[in-house]
């Protein structure tokens, strides 16, 4: 579903890349996590996934489509959920999910959008207040409900959870292992190695924009992986 | 009954409802500086409504004066001067009147600088020609608050106040990624975004013209229509300008910088320059040496040998050598052809001015087509009958009246025909209806070209650029 073959991207001409070919797949059905420190280039390799940035060689493909010829028809495929959640202030959780959700192209009876607000853990008194006065967790999980709006087939998080009580994390967790289950794709680049080891089903690791290590999640204790973990990086 | 609630509110709550919401409450202040803006739009535009008002009164208010003063002048000084036709005409004014349409009120243009009524004796036109009226100093500093300055001055402000930030507000305030993400069609959510702002602004001029046809009286006619269709196509350059800028991917405070000198040279810088420049290129040679060469042309006669006069006016003049001479208090048949004489003489320098007025004209309307501002200003004018072009046939038409009244007066003159056999109240004042045929294509051309060219550029920089963050 997402795959990355020989991606490249240089910012400034003359200096290292900072993502330098780096190959990837990630299937229906997978959770793939990539963890490094900041940058690394994960985020890089998130928005040429997103087609954000024009990558210097190379292609990210998404079901097969080249992101950077078919940059609007390979966002019908995605859902994308940054770091930091930003919305309409002056609209309230249920509108913004409203208007994101009708951008894609679905319309929602209130009580779908109240339940997907619901499912992506916001508290129903919140459901009608204006978003300027939210958290960072609380937009974070409108994001999340955005991104479950879509249906889409491959979603890419960009350190979903920074900002999200453990609490709410573990519910996210329990929404991307059931998103999986129905057989979306899921790119996540984190810091929680604990997490990743808890959802993911492949574990990348990566260093100065070159992919070090590919593992399988099942076959490692999150002590081995963080061991793993510090000797790479 | 259930279902149906469940449209409705479906219907309530479309995507372009909410993008309304986020734009009137938008912004820093919470929304309060659009509504401002737009509150203060209106306001003015309702104002631009009175001034505009003002002006047709003051007109109206003139005409009648000057259709009084000649109904009840004429009899009187016919009274007085019973005896001496020649007399008689020496002083009587006919008055011609330039038509002030009800529109004229909402495009003044020149019609304050310009007399809208001229008053001429049969005697030499060309020293009566620039006899204007009194003018308020203060109005002309100033210029007036109608509504084609506000359409052509203000509008853009707002305009650009609503778009310069349409995208780049969005990427600085960090919603763009999953907008870009989201969208089905990210182009056509940006157009929707500048169309709903579009319906904003083009509500407020059609709510200002909605106004003005009661208040002013404008009549329902093709000649609105084009004056509708050159403001709409004025706001739709506007907003092509602003997609444009749009479409270069720069921060809101680079694109309102750019935007507002693009305002400043398009209003400001241009039309000054290409004033400068028309002015430059077609000297008008002074009004003053028009009236110097008449007096001159005139006062010489009085020196030069009378039948020498009376020949070169019988040159102009072939059918009065018939007229036999009749016996009167003064040579008046001498007198007219001196006063005929000194028009004559100084016809070279009248026509060199008619004309390079009618180049200027000419030049400032082809330049014009490459610049919409201008050409909405012209453009403007032209339909309200108050541009230099109105300016220029009225005053053909006051010479062709005047040359009729000559013709008119001068048999009788020369005959000393009975003063009191005539029917002075039947001297009407004469009204000039400027009929001059205006093309929508010439008015609406320019617009159509421009537009699609920002449009164009805009989308095409759009489609190379519009993901990237």
């Amino acid at each position: 579903m997402l795959q990355a073959i020989e991606l490249t991207k240089q910012y400034v001409p003359g200096q290292p890349p900072s993502l330098d070919a780096l190959n990837l797949t990630v299937q229906p059905g997978e959770i793939y996590c990539l963890l490094g420190q900041n940058g690394a280039g994960k985020t890089t390799t998130i928005n040429l996934f997103l087609g954000f940035l024009p990558p210097t060689s190379g292609q990210a493909l998404i079901n097969g489509l080249n992101v950077a010829e078919y940059p609007q028809e390979t966002k019908k495929f995605l859902a994308y959920l940054p770091e930091t959640v930003m919305l309409y202030p002056n609209l309230t959780g249920l509108e913004n999910l409203d208007f994101f959700a009708q951008l894609a192209g679905f319309r929602h009876t209130p009580d779908e959008l109240h339940s997907l607000l619901s499912r992506a853990g916001l508290q129903t008194e919140a459901h009608g207040k204006r978003v300027g006065t939210y958290s960072k967790g609380m937009r974070q999980k409108v994001g999340i409900a955005i991104a479950l709006a879509k249906q889409a087939k491959a979603l890419l998080l960009d350190e979903p959870t920074s900002g999200l009580d453990p609490k709410a994390s573990n519910e996210f967790s329990e929404i991307l292992t059931g998103l999986a289950q129905s057989g979306t794709a899921i790119l996540m680049a984190t810091h929680d190695i604990f997490r990743a080891r808890e959802v993911g089903t492949r574990i990348g690791i990566m260093r100065a924009g070159h992919l070090v290590e590919s593992l399988s999640a099942s076959d490692l204790t999150a002590n081995e992986l963080e061991a793993i973990y510090l000797q790479t990086v | 009954m259930g279902g149906s609630l469940a449209i409705n509110q479906n219907l309530n709550r479309s995507m372009i409802r909410l993008a309304f919401i986020q734009f009137i409450r938008s912004g820093r202040y919470a929304g309060a500086g659009i509504r401002i803006g737009l509150f203060f739009l209106l306001a003015i535009g309702v104002i631009s409504l009175f001034v505009g008002k003002q002006f047709a009164q003051q007109q109206q208010q003139g005409i009648t004066d000057v259709v009084q003063f000649q109904q009840t002048d004429f009899p009187r000084q016919a009274a007085l001067h019973h005896d001496d036709m020649g007399l008689l005409l020496y002083y009587l004014k006919f008055s011609v009147i330039n038509q002030t349409r009800p529109l004229t009120a909402l495009a003044i243009g020149q019609r304050d600088v310009n007399p809208s009524v001229q008053s001429v004796t049969i005697r030499g036109l060309e020293g009566q020609k620039y006899d204007a009226d009194l003018t308020n100093p203060a109005n002309l500093l100033l210029g007036n608050v109608d509504f084609s300055f506000v359409l052509v001055y203000l509008f853009p402000l707002l305009i650009i106040a609503f778009t310069y930030s349409i995208i780049s507000d969005e990427k600085e305030n960090g919603t763009w990624s999953i907008v870009a993400v989201q969208s089905r069609h990210l182009l056509g959510f940006i157009g929707q975004l500048f169309l709903l702002r579009l319906a904003v602004v083009m509500a407020v001029m059609l709510l200002i013209v909605a106004l003005a046809i009661p208040v002013l009286g404008i009549p329902l006619d093709g000649v609105l229509g084009l004056f509708l269709g050159t403001s709409v196509g004025y706001i739709l350059f506007w907003f092509s300008v602003c997609f444009w800028v749009a479409s270069l991917q720069r921060a809101s405070s680079t694109n309102a910088i750019l935007l507002l000198g693009i305002w400043l040279v398009l209003l400001i810088v241009l039309p000054a320059g290409v004033n400068n420049y028309i002015t430059a290129r077609y000297p008008v040679p002074e009004a003053q040496a028009t009236t110097l060469a008449q007096r001159k042309g005139y006062h010489e006669k009085w020196d030069t040998d009378k039948t020498a006069t009376l020949e070169k006016f019988y040159a102009h003049y072939p059918q009065f050598r018939q007229v036999p001479v009749v016996d009167m208090p003064t040579d008046w048949r001498w007198y007219y052809a001196m006063q005929q004489l000194g028009d004559d003489e100084s016809a070279g320098q009248a026509g060199e001015l008619r004309q390079k007025l009618e180049q200027r004209e000419r030049a400032s309307r082809s330049i014009a087509q490459f610049m919409p501002t201008l050409h909405t200003q012209l453009q403007l004018g032209e339909l309200a009958r108050s541009g230099l072009g109105n300016q220029l046939r009225f005053m053909d038409y006051t010479s062709q009246f005047h040359e009729k009244m000559r013709l008119y007066s001068y048999p009788k003159i020369f005959t000393n025909a009975p003063v009191l056999a005539e029917k002075w109240t039947d001297f009407k004042v004469d009204t000039f209806t400027d009929e001059a045929p205006i093309h929508p294509l010439s008015v609406l051309g320019t617009f159509v070209l421009f537009i699609a060219l920002f449009a164009g550029l805009g989308w095409f920089r759009f489609r190379q650029t519009i993901y990237h963050l």
